[in-house]
C-alpha cells in the first residue's frame, strides 16, 4: 500500500490537482449548506468538467465535492435548524441548541473538525483495509440488512426528545410515506392515486426541506423580533475547535468507526450512520450531558459518522467496484471514463491510481478543516440578518433546491406538504427526526425482508441460519429489552418521586 | 402621416408574424433538458458524455436529469407531459420505449416519438461467481437446474426489466425454472452473486470489465460478435445448438434519444444535426467505450427499420415472464 501511495503521489503533487480539490472542498460545502442541493448534486454537476481533466485531479475534485458536501449541510443544521441535505439531520439536535445559547461559532467548528477527523479516520480505513472490509461488507446479504434496518429503527426510540410514543408514532408515518410508489418486486402501484409523479415515492430532500425548513420558517415568522437587527457578537472558534472536538476523543472514534461501517455496506448511507452514531453516543453519554439541548458530544457524534461514511462507500466502490450510495456510483461513472475499472484489479494494475485516489481523499479532509474553519465567520454572519431578510431567502434558496433535483414542480408541493406536516407535529411536540428515519430505512427493511424470503428455502430460518444475521438479530432483541427495562425502571423511579413529594 | 401610422401598423403585424419563426431560427435559446429514466449512475455518466457534447453543438447546456421509477416509465411520462417545443428529451432506453407498453405498463409504442438519434448499446450476460463447481458450463448450469426445479437463484437488476425477459426466455428454452430476485441496483445482484447468496446473475460489460476474475461468464445474450469479444470470447447465444428468436439488439440493453411527437420539425431538425455531429466525434466515442457501452451509429432514418424488429421479437418472447412465474406457483402449491 505504501508503494501505491508513493506512486500516487506524483499524480496527486501538481498544482492543478491540488488547486482542483480545494475548489472541490469549497463547492462542497456551498451545495451542501444550500437547502436541497447536496453532494451527488454537486458531482453530477461538475462531471462534464471533470472527465476532461488528468484522472486524479479529475478524481480530486469529485471526492473533494463528496466530502465538502457532506460536511456542509451541518452549516445550515446549526445556523437555520434547517439539515442543508438529509445527511445533517441529527447534527441539529445539538447544533441548533448551542447556535441558540450563543455558540454558533463553536458548534460549526466543531462540526467541521469533527467531519475532516472522521473523514481522515474513514480514509485511514480506506487505505489499511480496504480489500479486507470490502470482503466482509460483501458478506452482507438480504438477511443481515434486514437486521441492520432493525437496529437503525430501534435508534429512534433514542433520538426522540421527550415522548418516545411519539416518536414512534412518527416513525411509523416515515415507513408508510416509505411505502409510496411503485413496489419493487410486483411493479405494482401503491398509494400512487393514479398520478406518474409519485411514481418513484416522494424524494427523500423535498421531505426534508420541507419538514425542517418550511415548518423552521413558518415558526420563524411568529416569534418576535422579525424587522429587528439581531445583535449578536459571535467569537471566532478559530482552530481550537479541534481541541473541542479533540476532548470528545473517545466519541469521536467510535462514531467514526460506526460511519466507516456503514459506509462500506453498499445501500446502507450516511443519514443511517449519523442518526445511530448520534444514537449510541447519546445512550452512552453521562447523566449531565445536555444530549439534545447544546451536547458538543451531539455535534461530534453526528458529523463525524456521516463524513467517515464517505471513506467507507469508497471501499466497496473502488474495491469491487460496486457503489457504496448513489454519490459513489457517480464517481465509479467518472473513473470508467476516465479509462480506469475499479475493482480488484485496480488495485493490481494501476495501484498509482488507487494511491493517488487515497491522498485527495485525504488531503480533501485536511482542506476542509482549513477552509471550513476560515470560512466560519461568513457562514455565522446568517445570524446577524434580519429575519424579514433571512426567512424569505432561505425559503427561496429552499425551492430553487428542491426544484434542481428533477425540475419538478411536483416535488415543490412535496416540499410544501411536508412543512405542513412538519408544522402541525412540531405544534403538538411529536419529533421530526424519526419521520426521516423510518422515510431511509422503509424500503430497506421491506425489500431486504421480501428479498430475504425469496431467497430462503426455508422461510424465516434464514435469518437464524446466517451468524451475522443472527448476531444482529439477538443484539436487537436486547436492546429492545434493555430500552423496555430503562423506560419500566424510570416510571417506577418517577412515580415514586411523586408519592414521596405527595407524602 | 394617415401613411405613416399605416406603415408602422404593417411593420408591426410583419414583426409578429416573423416572430416565432425568428424564435425558432435562434432555437435553441435556453438550457435543453434530458430526462434520463434510471438512478445515477455509470449509464448516466455515458448520457452525460452525449449531452456535453451536444450541448457544445448546440451553445447551451444539456442537463440530463435523473428521473428514476415504475421501469423507467415516470422519466417518459415527465417528459410526456412537458410542452412539446424541442427543450425536452427523452433518454429512450428500450425497457420504457418498447418493454414496458409490452407489458401493459404504459399506454404508448416506440412509434409515439419522435426520434434524434440511437444513442449507446450494451451487451450482458448471464455469469457465475469465479470457482463455482456445481457445473462448468452454461448447459451444465442449464442440467443442474432441470433436476433442482426452483432451486436457483438468479438476478437480472431489477424485475420485469429486459435482462429479466431474456434470462426468462433462455431459461424457458431449457425448461428450467428459476427464481429471480429483485435489487434496486445491479451492483447489489453482483454482490450477492459473489457472497454465494445468489446462483447466477445477469452481468453487464462495465461489471465484467471492472472484475473479470470474480465471474466466469457462461453465456453472453447477444450474437454480435463485438459483444462476444466484449466478454473475452465467452460463448454466446449463437454458439448454442438451440435458437431463442433473439438476434440483433432484441436481448441489449439500448437508447434512442427521441422527443414528443408535437415538436416543431425545425427544431427536431437542429436537435437531430446537433447530436448526429456529437455521436461522430472521435473523443465522444472513446470516452463511451472506454465505460464498455458501444455508440450507434443509426439516425433517425434507421428508427422504425432498427426498433421495429426489436419489438417484434420482444413482444414474441412476452410469454416468459408469465411462463416463469406460472412455473413457480405451481411448484409452491
Amino acid at each position: 500500500m505504501l508503494d501505491s501511495l508513493a506512486s500516487g503521489l506524483t499524480l496527486v503533487a501538481t498544482p492543478l490537482a491540488i488547486g482542483l480539490t480545494f475548489l472541490g472542498v469549497m463547492f462542497g460545502l456551498m451545495v451542501g449548506a444550500l437547502p436541497g442541493l447536496g453532494p451527488l448534486m454537486g458531482i453530477i454537476l461538475l462531471l462534464p468538467v471533470a472527465i476532461g481533466l488528468p484522472p486524479v485531479a479529475a478524481m480530486g475534485f469529485l471526492i473533494a465535492i463528496f466530502i465538502g458536501g457532506s460536511c456542509g449541510g451541518s452549516i445550515s443544521a446549526i445556523l437555520l435548524r434547517i439539515p442543508g441535505t438529509p445527511l445533517a439531520a441529527a447534527t441539529l439536535f445539538d447544533g441548533y441548541p448551542m447556535a441558540q445559547k450563543g455558540r454558533a461559532a463553536d458548534a460549526i467548528g466543531i462540526a467541521i473538525s469533527a467531519s475532516a477527523l472522521g473523514g481522515l479516520f474513514g480514509g485511514v480505513v480506506l487505505i489499511l483495509f480496504a480489500p479486507l472490509l470490502a470482503g466482509f461488507a460483501s458478506g452482507f446479504a438480504p438477511p443481515e440488512y434486514t437486521a441492520l434496518a432493525i437496529t437503525g429503527l430501534i435508534a429512534i426510540a433514542v433520538v426522540s426528545d421527550g415522548s418516545v410514543l411519539k416518536g414512534l408514532m412518527t416513525g411509523v408515518l416515515g415507513l408508510l410515506v416509505a411505502t409510496i410508489g411503485t413496489d419493487e418486486f410486483s411493479t405494482g402501484y401503491r398509494f400512487t392515486f393514479g398520478a406518474y409523479q409519485m411514481l418513484d415515492g416522494f424524494h427523500i430532500v423535498a421531505i426534508v426541506v420541507g419538514l425542517f425548513a418550511v415548518s423552521e420558517m413558518a415558526f420563524q415568522v411568529t416569534r418576535p423580533g422579525l424587522c429587528d437587527k439581531p445583535e449578536i457578537s459571535i467569537a471566532r472558534p478559530g482552530f481550537r475547535s479541534v481541541l473541542i472536538t479533540l476532548r470528545h476523543w473517545f466519541n469521536l472514534l467510535r462514531s467514526s468507526a460506526i460511519g466507516a461501517f456503514f459506509g462500506s455496506l453498499p445501500g446502507a448511507g450516511g443519514v443511517i450512520s449519523s442518526f445511530c452514531a448520534y444514537a449510541v453516543a447519546k445512550a452512552a453519554a453521562k447523566p449531565h450531558e445536555p444530549y439534545g439541548d447544546g451536547a458538543e458530544g451531539g455535534v461530534v457524534a453526528a458529523e463525524s459518522a456521516n463524513n467517515a461514511t464517505v471513506g467507507g462507500t469508497l471501499i466497496p466502490s473502488l474495491a469491487l467496484g460496486i457503489p457504496g450510495d448513489a454519490s459513489s456510483a457517480v464517481l465509479i461513472g467518472a473513473l470508467l471514463i476516465l479509462g480506469y475499472f475499479p475493482g480488484p484489479t485496480l488495485f493490481e494494475q494501476q495501484p498509482e491510481i488507487v494511491g493517488g485516489v487515497f491522498l485527495v481523499y485525504m488531503i480533501s479532509n485536511v482542506f476542509l478543516f482549513i477552509a471550513g474553519i476560515l470560512a466560519t465567520p461568513l457562514f455565522v454572519y446568517v445570524l446577524r440578518i434580519r429575519k424579514s431578510y433571512l426567512v424569505p431567502t432561505v425559503l427561496l434558496l429552499c425551492v430553487i433546491g428542491t426544484f434542481a433535483l428533477q425540475a419538478s414542480v411536483f416535488d415543490l408541493w412535496v416540499m410544501l406538504g411536508f412543512g405542513l406536516l412538519g408544522i402541525l407535529l412540531r405544534s403538538a411536540n411529536y419529533p421530526l427526526a424519526p419521520l426521516v428515519i423510518g422515510v431511509i430505512l422503509g424500503p430497506l427493511l421491506e425489500n431486504n425482508l421480501r428479498r430475504s424470503l425469496l431467497i430462503s428455502r426455508e422461510g424465516y430460518w434464514i435469518f437464524l441460519d446466517r451468524p451475522v444475521s443472527a448476531t444482529l438479530l439477538a443484539i436487537n432483541v436486547l436492546l429492545i429489552a434493555g430500552a423496555v427495562w430503562f423506560a419500566m425502571r424510570r416510571r417506577s423511579r418517577s412515580k415514586s418521586d411523586t408519592e414521596s413529594a405527595n407524602n | 402621416m394617415k401613411s405613416k401610422l399605416k406603415l408602422s401598423i404593417v411593420s408591426a403585424i410583419a414583426a409578429l408574424i416573423a416572430l416565432p419563426s425568428i424564435a425558432r431560427a435562434n432555437f435553441p435559446e435556453r438550457t435543453v433538458e434530458n430526462i434520463f429514466p434510471w438512478t445515477a449512475g455509470v449509464a448516466m455518466s455515458v448520457s452525460q458524455i452525449i449531452a456535453e457534447a451536444m450541448g457544445d453543438e448546440l451553445g447551451v447546456s444539456i442537463p440530463v436529469i435523473s428521473t428514476p421509477g415504475a421501469a423507467g416509465t415516470k422519466a417518459f411520462r415527465t417528459a410526456m407531459n412537458k410542452p412539446a417545443d424541442g427543450y425536452t428529451i427523452i433518454d429512450g432506453y428500450v425497457a420504457p420505449l418498447v418493454l414496458q407498453p409490452l407489458l401493459g405498463n404504459a399506454d404508448w409504442t416506440y412509434k409515439d416519438f419522435t426520434p434524434l438519434h440511437a444513442g449507446v448499446s450494451n451487451a450482458f450476460s448471464i455469469g457465475v461467481r469465479k470457482g463455482e463447481d456445481r457445473w462448468t458450463d452454461f448447459e451444465g448450469m442449464m442440467e443442474y437446474g432441470r433436476e433442482h426445479p426452483g432451486e436457483l437463484r438468479y438476478s437480472s437488476g431489477s424485475r420485469n426489466n429486459l435482462p429479466h425477459m431474456v434470462i426468462a426466455k433462455v431459461l424457458q428454452s431449457y425448461g428450467v425454472v428459476a427464481q429471480n430476485i429483485p435489487y434496486k441496483t445491479d451492483g447489489d445482484a453482483r454482490k450477492d452473486l459473489q457472497a454465494g447468496v445468489l446462483d447466477f446473475a445477469f452481468i453487464n460489460v462495465g461489471a465484467y470489465l471492472q472484475d473479470k476474475d470474480g465471474y466466469d461468464i457462461l453465456l453472453v445474450l447477444s450474437e454480435l460478435p463485438g459483444a462476444k469479444a466484449s466478454y473475452d470470447g465467452a460463448p454466446s447465444i449463437a454458439d448454442l445448438d438451440i435458437d431463442l428468436g433473439l438476434s440483433g439488439l432484441a436481448p441489449m440493453g439500448w437508447n434512442w434519444w427521441v422527443v414528443h411527437p408535437d415538436t416543431p420539425e425545425d427544431r427536431v431538425a437542429v436537435l437531430r444535426e446537433a447530436m448526429s455531429k456529437a455521436m461522430a466525434r472521435e473523443d465522444v466515442r472513446e470516452k463511451i467505450e472506454r465505460v464498455g457501452f458501444v455508440p450507434l451509429e443509426w439516425d433517425h432514418a434507421d428508427y422504425e427499420e432498427v426498433v421495429g424488429p426489436v419489438a417484434g421479437q420482444l413482444s414474441a418472447m412476452g410469454d416468459a415472464l408469465a411462463w416463469e412465474e406460472k412455473q413457480l406457483e405451481q411448484l409452491r402449491n
